[in-house]
């Protein structure tokens, strides 16, 4: 059976008047008073572990900031955060600046060996020509007696 | 963020509700408090940094979240889904006049008499005792648009269905307790 939109209206507004008219009903029972303790408790229990997570919260992040940056909880609300963020990039930085130090170094080092190995052998009575004979390196792999 | 005082105060507003939401899902009053309490500190622990509006939905989400873990460490959600497709064929049951209901209902407010008092007393009993009975998705559908007074969107967003499924839930369940109330003589 089809219903026109203004019936249909008209029937949702009647059910809704009437769930709300027997929810409200269900609402009046009282619960006996071992449950309402019992809830009471539970809603002490659950506002002492925000309590806790807060707690834990505000320490962490102070913490952080101490640590890294030397400041104390005083700082206050957007600044602690601001702190907090830069105190966690802090350590990256050094990490990347220390890397990048360390590349320079080797590769230093490297040309500094080159150099010296390339100083010995123009220096040496021998061409380095000869060490690209075969009857040379022959030579030199033969055990001397 | 919500304050202290504001948790403590949402958790006051709703916690007879959801025990007797979760009574109803699971039967157990034992157990109906301690998925209320577990929902409470989740609720808590998680999200107590949130805005206090968005406690009420928050809350409602864990709560039947905590349900379906009871269910499922239960081991009888086979039991449950089994009853869910308990929606279907009640078309065929004979109308109600939702009219009559409606009168049946607003006699009964503000009545101040012994006898009057007994007869609300039955009557809260009787509707106690048949949204017991409804199936559980039509009771879930039935107690947060009517009890908890969530709009349809937001109920259809709880319970993951469509809006047009809440509709049809509601009014099921409103029909069959309708039904109910007239089978035990609830008349004006």
């Amino acid at each position: 059976m089809n219903h026109s939109p203004l019936q249909s209206a008209e029937a949702e507004a009647l059910e809704t008047r009437v769930g709300l008219l027997l929810a409200a009903r269900l609402s009046d029972a009282p619960l006996p008073s071992d449950i309402t303790e019992r809830l009471r408790f539970a809603r002490a229990q659950a506002v002492a572990r925000k309590r806790v997570a807060t707690a834990t919260t505000d320490w962490v992040v102070s913490a952080s900031g101490a640590a890294t940056l030397g400041r104390g909880p005083g700082s206050q609300g957007g600044g602690r955060r601001w702190w907090a963020a830069l105190g966690g990039l802090l350590p990256l930085l050094a990490l990347l600046g220390g890397l990048l130090l360390i590349d320079h170094w080797e590769t230093e080092r490297q040309i500094q060996l080159a150099a010296e190995i390339d100083a010995l052998l123009l220096a040496d009575d021998l061409p380095p020509a000869a060490y690209a004979d075969p009857g040379f390196l022959e030579f030199l792999r033969t055990p001397r007696e | 963020m919500a304050t202290e005082q504001e948790l403590s105060d949402f958790l006051r507003s709703v916690d007879k509700r959801a025990f007797k939401r979760v009574v109803y899902a699971v039967r157990d009053a034992d157990a109906a408090l301690d998925i209320v309490q577990d929902a409470m500190i989740r609720l808590a622990e998680k999200y107590g940094d949130r805005p206090a509006s968005e406690l009420p939905l928050l809350f409602q989400r864990i709560l039947s979240n905590a349900t379906t873990d009871w269910f499922r460490r239960q081991k009888v959600r086979g039991a449950v889904m089994q009853s869910f497709s308990d929606f279907e064929g009640h078309d065929s049951e004979d109308p109600v006049d939702l009219l009559d209901t409606l009168e049946a209902l607003q006699s009964t407010e503000g009545t101040e008499s012994a006898a009057d008092a007994l007869s609300r007393n039955q009557l809260l009993q009787i509707i106690d005792s048949e949204v017991q009975k409804l199936p559980p998705r039509q009771r879930e559908a039935f107690l947060m648009r009517y009890w908890e007074e969530f709009d349809v969107a937001e109920t259809a967003s709880l319970m993951g269905c469509s809006e047009g499924s809440v509709k049809t839930h509601c009014s099921r369940a409103v029909h069959a307790l309708a039904r109910a109330l007239k089978l035990k003589g609830i008349t004006p």
